[in-house]
């Protein structure tokens, strides 16, 4: 997306005036802050795919299992209202690699600057959570996610949003999230955002040959709280390249440019139309 | 209504027959509409984690700028000083009214936690950034606005005339605060795709969406405009007002040419005029929408066809096509995500979507029959 002549355009036809004023800095400030959030790191490397995380994730959170046709083993396809993890093989040639779904708890939530009764929320902790009290079921957080996490259950008369939530209530009582918690191999640990990020870091200075030279999450999509790293390319485990702004940048801005415009600016406007034409000045030029 | 029906039997059965089509319509979907709230969205609709919303959100976003004919028709009346349009106001707001009734009723049904529907008005939750929380509150706002317009056509039936004073007295008022309220939704219903650069096609996602969705929304309320006034007139039997048909038109095209300039510049300035010229399926959906949204009715309205009256009318309608268009890829074809199913609404959903639409038309219908929606000296013999 070409960010940079859009908003060109967008200044010639000077609907962005107050652009240039808009404060920039906030995103890093927030990034700064999200330091301290609790985050996961998975290192695709590591992961051999044992499912000891979406199991232990199914436990905590009674999640119901997702068999296969001869209802063997729990094989869910995608992420759904009951499936809020899920590894997923990428396989091409004899190259192949896992990757673990899950809400990546973005440092800007989408999800949560689109909500319009604040039912998403970002912690101070840094998970966002989700409250069934509030929520009217518009399922606009299933389109504003970039990740495509959010799920609903359609086949409830009183359906929620359903989607990982850090375990939020082990957070609180001090424990980790279940799923990193279990993890056999090392390849999902948790902890300080700073701190993951510092591990990946020497991660891959130790090891350039091993991994892609990125981390994703840390500055995609303005930042998010599950980290990872990995050996082969990452939109090859459907990690997209989503730019570094923060999602809900855009939105917010033109919110804060066009809503006071148009409340302020509007009534203004009306009372100078009625006045010239009043004055009949427009009476044989205007074409209405 | 007795002395409707024979009336209508004598004179045009045809309109009686499809009164009796829309009014077996309405009652299905009132039927469906109970059984959807309770069995919920699963056994009634086709929507699914792909495809979060369907035909219903498309229908709305269509619906909406439809019901603008009212906010466009007051801004010129009332403030522009165009007294001709004086006489539109009326049966333009009376279809901003149902317009958004309806709009109201498919949300209510759309949205699965319903039985809580009130937290859009809850201070203590309401999410000032967000895009959809303000078309909330705008668009609930508005309907008490163009209820309150509306009114005196009602209430004069009865010849209750104190609050006729009272809302005649502050129109200006009331009239300025609607035309703001659909300023600010009708460009926040573009606003809410702002988040979601990485879903919607590029050739239909720009940051300068609120800006085409208000353009959009002026030229398809006139287009309403242009249209059930032609209608309602050649009902009544009055020959048509050509010079206001002239100023609606000119009025129409204008809003066309800026629509058309920010979207080609915007085309432009993005480099995505390859994508308009890739033969795939949204390279060719953005063409066919703007052939028959914006050329066609502009080429009627640019060229020597205008004299003709009835020229607004069928700029309108394709006008119309094209705002539908446009507002189903927005919503649903152009957001397509990497998805193993495909959406295709429910026979359940179309029955509920055509339901309350003809409710709509019905009702415009009758009140259009039984109150005074043209100025007197329009007043045909057979009121
Ligand atoms: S990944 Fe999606 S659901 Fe999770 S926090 Fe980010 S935007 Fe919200
Ligand atoms: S579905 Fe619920 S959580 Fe999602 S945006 Fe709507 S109100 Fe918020
Ligand atoms: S953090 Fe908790 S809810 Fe999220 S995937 Fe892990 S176990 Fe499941």
């Amino acid at each position: 997306m070409s960010t940079i002549s859009r908003k060109d355009f967008l200044k010639i036809l000077g609907l962005a005036a107050g652009s240039a004023f808009l404060p920039t800095v906030r995103a890093q400030a927030a990034i700064g802050e999200a330091d301290d959030h609790v985050a996961m790191l998975y290192d695709s490397t590591l992961c051999v795919g044992c499912n000891a995380c979406t199991n232990a994730c199914r436990q905590w959170n009674h999640t119901t299992p997702e068999p296969d046709a001869e209802g063997l083993h729990d094989a869910p396809q995608a992420l759904s209202a009951d499936t809020w993890t899920l590894i997923q093989l990428y396989k091409e040639g004899d190259e192949y690699a896992f990757v673990k779904r899950q809400c990546m708890h973005c440092v800007h939530p989408a999800c949560v600057s689109g909500c319009p009764v604040q039912a998403l929320q970002k912690t101070p902790q840094g998970p966002v959570t989700y409250d069934p009290s509030r929520c009217i079921g518009c399922r606009y957080c299933m389109y504003t996610c970039p990740f495509h996490v959010p799920r609903f259950e359609w086949d409830e008369v009183i359906p929620k949003i359903a989607k990982c939530t850090f375990c939020y209530d082990r957070i609180l009582d001090g424990k980790g999230p279940a799923c990193a918690e279990r993890c056999p191999t090392g390849a999902l640990i948790w902890g300080r955002r700073a701190d993951l990020l510092a591990e990946a870091e020497k991660r891959l200075a130790e090891h350039p040959d091993r991994y892609v030279n990125h981390i994703y999450g840390k500055d995609d999509a303005g930042g998010t709280s599950v980290l990872y790293l990995s050996a082969v390319p990452f939109e090859k485990l459907g990690l997209e390249d989503l730019g570094t702004e923060p999602i809900p940048q855009l939105s917010e801005d033109t919110a804060r440019v066009v809503l006071p415009g148009i409340i302020i600016g509007g009534p203004l406007a009306l009372v100078a139309i009625h006045w010239i034409s009043k004055k009949g000045a427009w009476e044989e030029t205007w074409p209405l | 209504m007795a002395t409707l029906v024979k009336q209508l039997k004598r004179t045009s059965p045809v309109l009686l027959y499809a009164a009796y089509l829309l009014l077996a319509l309405t009652l299905l979907g009132i039927g469906l509409s109970i059984y959807r709230l309770v069995v919920g969205l699963g056994p009634t609709t086709n929507m699914n984690d792909y495809y979060p919303w369907g035909i219903w959100i498309s229908i709305d976003l269509f619906l909406i700028p439809v019901a603008g004919a009212a906010f466009t028709i007051s801004l010129i009346s009332y403030f522009f000083g165009r007294e001709r349009y004086h006489d539109v106001i009326r049966p333009a707001v009376l279809a901003g009214v149902i317009g958004y009734g309806v709009v109201g009723i498919l949300l209510f049904l759309d949205i699965g936690r319903w039985f809580q529907f009130y937290n859009i008005f809850n201070p203590r939750y309401i999410n000032l950034h967000s895009f959809l929380e303000e078309i909330s509150l705008c668009v609930t706002l508005y309907t008490g606005i163009l209820i309150l317009e509306i009114l005196p056509v009602l209430l004069e039936r009865w010849n209750i005339q104190t609050p006729t004073r009272w809302i005649n007295r502050g129109i200006y008022i009331i009239a300025g605060a609607g035309i703001v309220l659909s300023a600010l939704h009708q460009s926040s219903l573009g606003s809410l795709f702002l988040l979601m650069p990485y879903k919607l096609h590029p050739l239909w996602w720009t940051p300068a969406l609120p800006v085409l969705f208000f353009f959009q929304a002026t030229y398809t309320g006139l287009s309403m405009t242009a249209i059930a006034v032609t209608l309602i007139w050649r009902a009544r039997g009055i020959p048509l007002d050509r010079e206001l048909f002239r100023r609606i038109g000119q009025a129409m095209a204008l809003n066309l040419l800026l629509y058309l300039a920010i979207k080609a510049g915007d085309w432009m300035g993005a480099g995505e005029v390859p994508l308009l010229l890739k033969p795939d399926a949204y390279g060719l959906l953005a063409w066919f929408e703007l052939i028959i949204g914006v050329f066609v009715p502009m080429a009627i309205l640019f060229s020597k066809l205008i004299r003709h009256s009835a020229a607004p009318f069928w700029a309108g309608v394709f006008a119309l096509i094209g705002t539908f268009i446009n507002r189903l890829v927005i919503s649903w074809i152009g957001l397509a995500e990497p998805s193993p199913v495909v959406y295709t609404p429910h026979w359940i959903e179309i029955a509920i979507t055509l339901g309350i639409m003809s409710g709509g038309v019905l009702l415009y219908a009758l009140i259009a029959y039984y109150f005074r929606l043209l100025p007197e000296r329009h007043a045909s013999p057979t009121t």
